[in-house]
């Protein structure tokens, strides 16, 4: 499982990285980034979901499916 | 819209996700439509649109269109964004609270003239590094400019007044910064260099909408939510005993309450948006305040529901153009109710007043909310 920021979406409204610290951070734009690879265990998934779903630009992407070896 | 928003919200979203009123002008009142028109800035226009305000300045950067635009928030975006405005959130808590303490022990206020109209001026002049004492002159000067009832009359005497005097207070603490920089929001815009260096027309025009975009805005906000809260004797204990409580509040506030409720565009090019064909040269309103009540998105439209603070709402727009005051205006919404209900936990809309929304307006506010609440007792 791993959340995406579409960067080209992504206006800083800041939700993301405000609701859910743990799997995104703000560059020095106010921005947002995933933290690490954004890969997402079981336990953040519905935090992710939640980032998702607070993005006003649809910004924010959560692949349930992705397996986590798909990350190297 | 003044008396019932709820059905107002309902009857507009009735006539479609995309609509032409009599007048020719184009409503975008869904989730969808909203965010397809703002993430195509280059064919919504926003310089086309803020046109017709034909002000002696560029206003910037919301009336530039991409490309130009993207370099002006390359440099304002990181001077706002959240990481700055922990840095300034103890100084502005200090000045919320003294603003409060003037009138707690007084048993009344009037939110908007004691505490709305007066702490977002205070925060500008934090933010740019001026004197808090210039504080009643600037806010005197923004009424009389927003004050000016409509568009198309000719601006009075006293409006024309007003706008060159906050032209001449502007350019001239940008004169001073830049002979005497300080640690401020002006002073880092002035010490960009290279091709990011700002010309002093450009500081007037970004500095001029900060002023005329970011002050009556938050007045209006704080306006907005005392009248709720002090209506809803449930959901204002909710808040004083539990402060946790108040993020999510905002967040709801500022999707039922949208203080810019439309904002304009102008088509550069014919554009099909959910199989409505929109021709070249429209005059567009994204209908922020009716995509804020969808209700295809939140269970709960017309009422705060806390659980639907997460999903996210158009309160302060979408696309390039979002509010770049943003994340200071969440934050000084957060401080204002934390400081308030610390002190007054208890209120009221004092005896026979009836606040009431003017509209048609440009914003959503409440020309005054007064209050009556039991004095604070100090140990």
């Amino acid at each position: 499982m791993r959340v995406r920021v579409d960067e080209l979406r992504c206006v800083g409204h800041g939700r993301c990285y405000s609701l859910v610290p743990e799997l995104f951070e703000d560059d020095d734009q106010g921005h947002s980034v995933v933290r690490g690879t954004g890969l997402v265990s079981a336990e953040h998934a519905p935090a992710a979901e939640r980032a998702v779903r607070g993005c006003p630009e649809g910004a924010v992407t959560f692949d349930r499916d992705e397996p986590a070896d798909a990350a190297s | 819209m003044a008396q019932d928003r709820a059905a107002a919200w309902d009857e507009m979203r009735s006539w479609g996700d995309v609509f032409q009123d009599a007048d020719g002008v184009w409503y975008l009142t869904s989730t969808e439509a909203v965010q397809l028109a703002a993430r195509q800035p280059e064919i919504f226009s926003s310089a086309r649109a803020w046109d017709f305000q034909s002000s002696e300045v560029q206003q910037i950067p919301n009336a530039i269109d991409p490309p130009a635009h993207a370099r002006y928030r390359r440099s304002l975006d990181p001077m706002l964004r959240p990481a700055i405005v922990n840095g300034l959130e103890p100084e502005l808590r200090r000045q919320v609270a003294e603003l409060i303490d003037a009138f707690a022990d007084r048993g009344s206020c009037n939110i908007v003239a004691e505490l709305a109209a007066l702490y977002p001026t205070q925060v500008f002049l934090t933010l740019y590094g001026l004197p808090l004492s210039d504080r009643d002159m600037l806010t005197r000067w923004v009424r009389v400019i927003l004050d000016r009832p409509h568009i198309d009359t000719a601006p009075s005497e006293e409006h024309t007044e007003a706008t060159h005097a906050l032209f001449g207070y502007v350019r001239g603490f940008i004169n001073a910064k830049r002979a005497a920089p300080g640690d401020d929001m002006i002073s880092r815009l002035l010490a960009l260099d290279g091709d990011d260096a700002w010309t002093n027309e450009e500081l007037l025009g970004a500095t001029y909408v900060m002023i005329i975009a970011g002050l009556d805005t938050v007045r209006n906000a704080i306006s907005l939510a005392f009248y709720r809260l002090a209506t809803d004797p449930q959901l204002r204990r909710r808040i004083a005993s539990d402060p946790e409580v108040i993020p999510p509040f905002v967040e709801e506030l500022l999707r039922l309450d949208t203080v810019a409720p439309f904002l304009p565009r102008v088509t550069i090019q014919d554009v099909e948006l959910l199989g409505r064909h929109i021709p070249a040269s429209s005059r567009v309103l994204l209908a922020f305040g009716a995509a804020n009540r969808d209700k295809s998105r939140y269970a709960c439209p017309h009422a705060v529901d806390l659980s639907q603070a997460d999903l996210g709402h158009f309160g302060f727009g979408a696309g390039v153009h979002r509010c770049l005051g943003s994340h200071l205006a969440r934050r000084e919404l957060r401080l204002v109710l934390e400081e308030f209900h610390r002190r007054i936990p208890e209120y009221e809309l004092a005896p026979g007043s009836e606040p009431r929304i003017e509209w048609p307006a440009v914003t959503l506010t409440y020309a005054e909310v007064p209050l009556v609440f039991p004095r604070s007792v100090h140990p």
